[in-house]
């Protein structure tokens, strides 16, 4: 079998020992994650001292004439075609995630060219989303001259990019594998996620008491992940559906906290075979997938008048980071448009993705505290090992490492901002040209997640009942639940306006 | 060492079906009951505070 979802070396299968040994990583995925995205995030910050570093990224603007979409992001680069522009922001983070591949040990010119189609392939679906017959809200209809269109703004090119990517993924799996080396839809997201808490720092600077308020409901609605899923998973999967012990507890977090991480911790927590955590993982891609096609449209449907509930809904609901924080966007852009559209609200963008990235954060936070625990519980109570002591260091091993990258950005911009009030519009021009990097990378994420969602192959390994139990909770109480607990939670709080 | 397979696995559980111990029964019903308990604090506090 071969995984269709990224595992750490000590839960690979015993097939894959049998491969030509690969170079030691130097760095972890996280960590990797945490250094590009505050690499990008400090250049970004040059323009406090008048260096405007990045300026010369590429930026695509709802477009009528292809010729007119592309840009560089800053003024201060008049005579930089779009092109050329979009070939400097290719080639910069070719360069830069060439040195990760390097010190993850992988191999660098299969990254190199595997980035390449990837980067290719990802802008021109996130260009064909912001053809204006796509992407334009009725409000810039007018402007744009054109008589109609779908209204589903620029973040459309994330589901194209996702739907090229299960293509490739399903029909074309020969390329997908020859990609493989650089489809690492984890790293893609983490690496936007710290980079998103510079933006983060930006609202709670402009809107303090509501960004308190969303933290502190964000924090409180996690406990439904841990404490109200979990359990109610690993009955079901133990008393309905006969799975052992061995195969309920992985199943139970993948389901329920963070997919692909809460399940390999919690794999590796009550140690089940390598097998148990790959199968599950697979399981838990493939149905964020699913998730990340349905959720943001029901939410634009039924919540565009409570907005950071459709947000909590899409971090509570939809499992693995990438596929939880790219709902969020899609449903920050989805909501924002209908909103407008038909009460002609304009809220400000990138509230209701906040949601959605503070409740998964505050979710993984915690998986090392739960994956201590079931350890404990394993150890000391239901599988009683003489000897075995769980120590308390497996908390910070579990931690995932790149929340502390999104944690720094958010905390620098504030302080920055607390402490020299009149930085802070430079501060978020800053941001603005961080943020293109975190677009680029979302997009990334949903092409490569696509390519990683193989349905036909994780039918031929038999998992229908692995998948009826995640069908049976995930539809039926999981995503209920976790809209109840969003309202709850967040209803009442919509976004700012958006200024002019 | 072959590798195992999804189906042979769910075979072995249903041939060497796992009852439910107490232990586990207590772990889940605790964590439930402590989840609703946590839940309608926190609802409370974030209505009222």
């Amino acid at each position: 079998m071969s995984t269709l979802v990224e595992v750490p070396p000590k839960v690979q299968p015993p097939s894959v020992a049998a491969s030509p040994p690969q170079p030691k990583p130097f760095i972890t995925e996280d960590w990797l994650a945490v250094c590009i995205g505050l690499f990008v995030f400090v250049v970004s910050l040059g323009l406090l001292v008048g260096a405007d570093l990045l300026g010369w990224a590429v930026t695509t603007s709802v477009w009528t004439v292809p010729g007119k979409a592309l840009a560089p992001v800053s003024k201060g680069y008049p005579h930089l075609p779009g092109l050329a522009a979009l070939l400097l922001t290719y080639l910069a983070m070719l360069a830069i995630l060439a040195i990760g591949a390097k010190a993850l040990g992988a191999n660098v010119a299969r990254f190199a060219a595997g980035f390449t189609v990837i980067f290719a392939v990802s802008y021109a679906c996130w260009f064909l989303g912001s053809w204006a017959y796509i992407a334009a809200t009725p409000d810039k209809r007018a402007a744009l001259k054109v008589p109609w269109s779908l209204n589903l703004t620029n973040e459309s090119g994330f589901i194209i990019a996702l739907l090229a990517g299960l293509f490739v993924g399903n029909f074309l799996p020969g390329v997908s594998t020859w990609l493989k080396e650089a489809v690492r839809p984890e790293l893609y997201i983490k690496t936007a996620i710290v980079i998103l808490g510079g933006f983060l720092g930006i609202a709670a600077l402009e809107q303090r008491a509501l960004a308190t308020s969303v933290m502190f409901r964000g924090m409180c609605a996690i406990i439904e992940a841990y404490l109200i899923y979990w359990p109610i998973v690993y009955f079901v999967s133990r008393k309905y559906f006969g799975f052992s012990r061995e195969w309920a507890a992985p199943l139970a977090s993948g389901i329920s906290i963070c997919g692909v991480s809460a399940a390999i911790a919690t794999g590796s927590a009550i140690k089940a075979r390598p097998i148990v955590p790959i199968m599950v993982s697979s399981l838990v891609v493939i149905f964020a997938v699913v998730e990340l096609m349905i959720l943001p449209f029901a939410a634009q449907h039924w919540l565009y008048h409570q907005p950071l509930v459709a947000g909590a809904w899409m971090g509570l609901a939809v499992k693995t980071d990438g596929a939880a924080v790219a709902s969020g966007a899609i449903t920050d852009s989805l909501i924002r448009a209908k909103a407008m559209a038909m009460n002609g609200i304009a809220y400000q963008a990138g509230w209701i993705m906040s949601v959605s990235t503070t409740v998964k954060v505050f979710i993984d936070i915690f998986i090392g505290v739960w994956a201590f625990l079931l350890a404990w519980v394993w150890s000391a109570k239901i599988e009683h090992r003489e000897g075995e002591k769980v120590q308390a260091k497996q908390i910070w091993q579990r931690f995932p490492k790149f929340i502390l990258g999104y944690v720094l950005t958010f905390l620098i911009v504030l302080a920055v901002g607390l402490a020299f009030p009149s930085l802070v519009p430079k501060v978020k021009t800053s941001m603005g040209q961080a943020n293109v990097f975190r677009a680029i990378f979302f997009v990334l994420t949903f092409f490569t997640i696509g390519l990683l969602s193989n349905f036909r192959k994780l039918w031929q390994e038999g998992i229908a009942k692995l998948a009826a139990v995640y069908v049976l909770c995930l539809f039926g109480f999981i995503i209920w639940v976790g809209l109840l607990i969003s309202w709850l939670f967040f209803h009442g709080l919509v976004p700012p306006l958006a200024k002019g | 060492m072959p590798e195992p397979k999804f189906t042979d696995e769910l075979h072995k559980m249903e041939s060497e079906y796992e009852p439910l111990l107490p232990i586990e029964k207590k772990l889940i019903w605790n964590t439930f009951a402590l989840g609703v308990v946590l839940l309608i604090v926190f609802v409370l506090i974030s209505r009222f505070f």
